[in-house]
């Protein structure tokens, strides 16, 4: 009786705390992001149909447990045990061997070979890299920091967070999502990595809540009504602040989390989702994130949620019919589609575009009953501008001899915070200021970004792959490649009009004619032709990464033109096929096969690593 | 039944892109304005002394050059259109039409003038933006890019006369063409037509092709011709057929089906007449442009069009035709890696099956499709399961 009193008293205190750290933030006209009261909402499960969920669960998996060959499976755990232990001795012996001051070396400073990392048929890498003490104390710290906040986040509202495991198979590869952090930030040390992890944190924090919010309104799971009259899905492809405008509703990237960026954290997702789609009767040589998307709504495999569905045309013509499977899988939501004009250099479509965003905003205000608020849209859009500001110092710092922030986790914040955050959250600007603090000190002090492997200033092109590769890292740590932009981090830097209504309107349809990819395949060739020239002088570039995706016709169509004037002004560039989520048509060692042939044979280079020139990772993440 | 007299003459037509018609027009001072696709008003480019030419790659071999430029991925009749515009067969050409609608034939009309494929000094090449739904905005944005990307430019180039007069008379000698090709076309709806869908096809691609004011009087004749013949005393098919989807410019795809065994009765697919081949009704109450766009964009049935309004406008047309012509199924076709249909036909062919009931064959094909074993036996199984479809419903065959 006493403890329990004692209890509900540090209870009762809590929440004081809590009420007057609110009323102090209201004040101050702060506003907590994510809103509290969507994590709070109330759900609607029905128990009757989780149970008859589970059993049915259950039922794979005890087939699958008779089904499997167990002799086999031991034999293979013993098998890895033996080579764990062997690879333990060798390390070891290889340590024996060092003079003090090597050993010294891989203790403060990491270890200088990663192919070692990587088994073949295994999933992840064999063990953690060691980066040195400091950092790989450093590492550690972060790493607790990320289960920590996932954690924090999921017990937000745990039981539907956790269900959604056994409704959905996407839902398992986010339990690999330390390993794609490992994986993005294989080799970095000092400001680079310390960079890398500020921006992952956030990037999975957004995933971690949006993950919960979607668990919560699925009809088939948390179902929360409350919750669902809040939601205003957006395709994946659609820039998110549009909702600026509406503070009190819940914007969610609809297939972001269950399809796009699941295929980044585990490229071998979506596989299930493209032959389901295939078998229904999708060609095989269309692009696979709209096949992915499509395949995922024709196995049930995307969460029925939300009051309405914003749908677009972009960014290119594989995603425009994709709608209409979703409208097919559930003709119960409302869907507005944003078709942006194509030809977005014409001033003249401004005006429609605009007028589409009008028509949009009408929408979302008759089916959610809220209304636009120009304040909340504007303070946001303040927001976005401050970050485009960071945005625009970090290639500053990038073009000089000395770029600081490269590699794949900057690429993928400032994929993400461009097209999704889009300044929504307040909490992302405290790290960009955080990041430019490391970088511009870094920069000071002349250190290098990837330590050791400065020898190539690279630039990456059309559809990009290194996340599901993980290639711009392999590239540095391999051959020193260091690609200090991508294509799709060249997007508007205008500074969007936060004053004058009109004129905003007009900047967010140029922001959204602008997105991720379509700035550049839309529009004219000139948008990735000749930009890709201007860009080589202006960043110095001595390698181009040209990603030749191959189900991609908007740049397909343009793969001779690039090859006559590449050739035409001497630049170094290495095509290499993929075909982004599916790893059958191309894989990843054919695309890392093309990169070792061109460095042996155009640039004579030797590796910085040879130990990552020939490793499988077929089934790894 | 008994050939037609100038059916011969027709098919030899469309052996070039510059046949002699367009010659013809070029030496009587015509403009030739070339386009490829629906989403530009055919009838814009007809206006004053313009002659409209939709081009098309007949007797295509090798694409290896465009190939090389355009990948192996890609349509092959963008890339069909590169080649031949690299060989210098669409050097005729004053001026071509082109609009943003689809990345690939957008490529088309980018490497016509990259590569510089066309020498004639004035010759230019438009990029229209079209819009992806039919709202109100949609149709003045339309509106507005075909003043200042086509008719201002044909204006200021050639002195083109683009008034309202102009337009009005162009309009009625393309309803023209439009009456006397939907009065031959309905003539398929009968029971035992007196046209074949291959003869039809052919027709139907000649006026896109030609100028129109010199292949109106032999259309005028082939009609006259077809209300006095006598069709074959039993009919030389087994199955009555419609086709529905993405561009289809060679007759002899249609020929195929027919050999089949099928007879093609109504043609719902680019360069098809529905649409394509209405008249178009102008009032007087407004200008004729607006009235041109909505025509155009309401009619229009491209995958291209994405809201939902314009997806279920779609079904129901295929279901309406099947219906009016008396069809026993219905052929989706695409050209393969066009993505608008690759992903409409997927759908669309579940969607017509299970809750329209029809019977349904859906393929996708290269450009040059007309040898391909592989479709033939898919065309002959197809009307054996309509052939037993007939039977099990207690029909005769």
């Amino acid at each position: 009786m006493v403890i329990s009193t004692e209890i509900l008293g540090i209870k009762n205190a809590l929440a004081e705390r809590k009420e007057l750290k609110a009323k102090k933030c209201s004040k101050k006209g702060k506003v907590k992001y994510p809103n509290p009261a969507f994590f709070k909402a109330k759900t609607n499960m029905d128990w009757k149909k989780q149970a008859d969920n589970l059993k049915e669960v259950a039922g794979i998996f005890v087939e699958m447990f008779k089904e499997a060959d167990h002799k086999a499976f031991w034999k293979l755990q013993l098998d890895r045990t033996k080579n764990d232990l062997e690879r333990c001795a060798l390390e070891f012996k290889q340590a024996r061997e060092m003079s003090p001051e090597e050993l010294k070396e891989v203790f403060l400073y990491g270890e200088k070979t990663l192919g070692k990392l990587y088994r073949k048929g295994d999933m992840a890498t064999v063990r953690r890299e060691w980066r040195g003490l400091a950092d790989t104390a450093y590492d550690f710290k972060e790493w607790l920091k990320i289960w920590g906040m996932l954690l924090g986040t999921f017990s937000k509202d745990l039981i539907p967070a956790l269900n959604s495991t056994f409704h959905y198979r996407w839902m398992i590869s986010y339990f690999c999502c330390i390993g794609f952090l490992d994986k993005n930030t294989m080799g970095q040390k000092g400001s680079a990595l310390r960079m890398s992890h500020l921006m992952t944190y956030d990037i999975f924090r957004y995933t971690a809540e949006n993950l919960v919010f979607l668990a919560k309104c699925d009809e088939k799971n948390g179902n929360s009504h409350e919750l669902n009259k809040k939601v205003v899905l957006f395709d994946e492809m659609t820039m998110g602040q549009l909702m600026g405008g509406f503070p009190d509703l819940l914007g969610i990237p609809y297939q972001l989390l269950p399809v796009f960026l699941v295929s980044e954290l585990d490229q071998l997702t979506c596989i299930p989702y493209i032959d389901a789609v295939e078998s229904f009767g999708l060609p095989a040589d269309t692009c696979p994130v709209p096949s992915s998307e499509c395949g995922a709504l024709v196995v049930d495999a995307l969460p029925h949620m939300g009051t309405c569905f914003l749908s677009s045309s972009m960014p290119c013509d594989g995603s425009v019919m994709a709608s209409s499977y979703m409208s097919r899988r559930f003709p119960d939501l409302p869907v507005y589609h944003l078709t942006f004009p194509v030809r977005y250099e014409y001033e003249e479509t401004t005006a429609d575009a605009v007028e589409d965003i009008k028509g949009c905003i009408k929408f979302v205000e008759e089916q959610t009953g809220a209304k636009w608020n120009w304040d909340t849209y504007f303070e946001q859009i303040k927001r976005f501008n401050a970050e485009t500001a960071y945005e625009l110092q970090k290639w500053e710092v990038n073009k000089t001899d000395y770029p600081q922030i490269i590699g794949p986790s900057y690429e993928l914040f400032r994929k993400w915070n461009y097209e999704m955050d889009g300044g929504a959250d307040p909490r992302i600007m405290k790290t960009f200021g955080k990041v430019n603090d490391i970088m511009m000190k870094a920069y000071e002090r002349r250190e290098e970004a990837w330590v050791g492997k400065m020898r190539y200033r690279g630039i990456v092109w059309s559809c990009p792959a290194h996340y599901y590769a993980n290639f711009s890292n392999w590239l540095a740590n391999c051959w020193g490649v260091n690609v200090l932009v991508e294509m799709e981090s060249l997007n508007f830097t205008k500074m969007l009009e936060t004053e004058d209504k009109e004129e905003a309107f007009m900047d967010l349809a140029r922001l959204y004619e602008r997105m991720v990819m379509r700035r550049h395949t839309n529009g004219g060739y000139h948008n990735v032709v000749d930009e890709l020239w201007k860009q080589v002088e202006d960043w110095r570039i001595d390698i181009i990464i040209m990603y030749q995706h191959v189900a991609c016709k908007n740049m397909a169509t343009l793969q001779g033109i690039l090859d006559d004037q590449a050739r035409d002004k001497n630049y170094n560039m290495i095509w290499i096929e993929h075909d982004l989520m599916d790893p059958r048509t191309v894989s990843r060692k054919s695309m890392r096969e093309k990169v070792n042939e061109y460095m042996r044979t155009v640039m004579k280079a030797e590796p910085v690593d040879a130990t990552l020139l020939d490793f499988d990772d077929e089934l790894s993440m | 039944m008994k050939d037609l007299k100038h059916l011969i003459y027709f098919e030899s037509l469309l052996d070039n892109a510059d046949n002699e018609l367009v010659e013809q027009a070029k030496k009587d001072g015509k403009k030739i304005i070339g386009y490829t696709c629906f989403h530009i008003p055919e009838v814009l480019l007809n206006v004053d002394d313009c002659v409209s030419v939709r081009l098309r790659a007949p007797r295509t071999g090798s694409v290896d050059i465009a190939t090389y430029y355009m990948s192996n991925y890609t349509c092959e009749f963008a890339r069909a259109l590169v080649e031949r515009a690299i060989e210098g067969g669409f050097q005729f050409l004053d001026a071509l039409a082109g609009v943003d609608a689809c990345s690939m034939m957008n490529r088309f009309y980018e490497h016509f003038e990259m590569l510089k494929c066309n020498t004639n000094e004035k010759c230019f090449t438009t990029h229209l933006d079209v819009p992806y739904k039919t709202e109100e905005f949609s149709y003045n944005q339309m509106q507005k890019q075909l003043e200042k990307r086509l008719l201002s430019r044909l204006h200021e180039t050639y002195g083109v006369d683009i008034s309202d007069k102009a337009i009005r008379k162009a309009v009625k000698e393309h309803n023209e063409v439009c009456k006397i090709m939907t009065e031959i076309g309905d003539m398929r709806k009968e029971d035992n037509p007196v046209i074949t869908g291959y003869e039809y096809h052919v027709l139907n691609v000649v006026t896109y092709t030609c100028p129109k004011y010199l292949i109106l009087p032999y259309l005028k004749e082939t009609l006259e011709e077809l209300k006095k013949r006598e069709p074959d005393e039993k009919p030389a098919f087994r199955a009555r057929v419609g086709i529905v989807g993405s561009e289809i410019d060679d007759p002899d795809f249609t020929k195929m089906i027919e050999e089949s065994g099928a007879r093609v009765v109504f043609d719902r697919y680019c360069f098809g007449s529905t649409p394509g081949r209405e008249v178009i009704e102008l009032s007087t109450k407004e200008p004729a442009l607006p009235q041109i766009v909505r025509h155009y964009m309401n009619a229009c049935e491209c995958a291209r069009y994405m809201a939902d309004s314009k997806v279920e406008q779609r079904r129901k047309t295929a279901d309406r035709l099947a219906k009016e012509y008396k069809a026993d199924g219905i052929i989706y076709e695409q050209m393969k890696y066009c993505d608008f249909w690759g992903f409409e036909r997927a759908l669309v062919t579940h969607v017509m099956a299970e809750e329209y009931g029809w019977p349904i064959l859906s393929i996708d094909r290269l450009y040059n499709a007309k040898g391909s074993g592989q479709l033939r036996t898919r065309f002959q199984a197809f009307v054996e399961s309509l052939e037993i479809k007939k039977i099990q419903k207690g029909g005769k065959v």
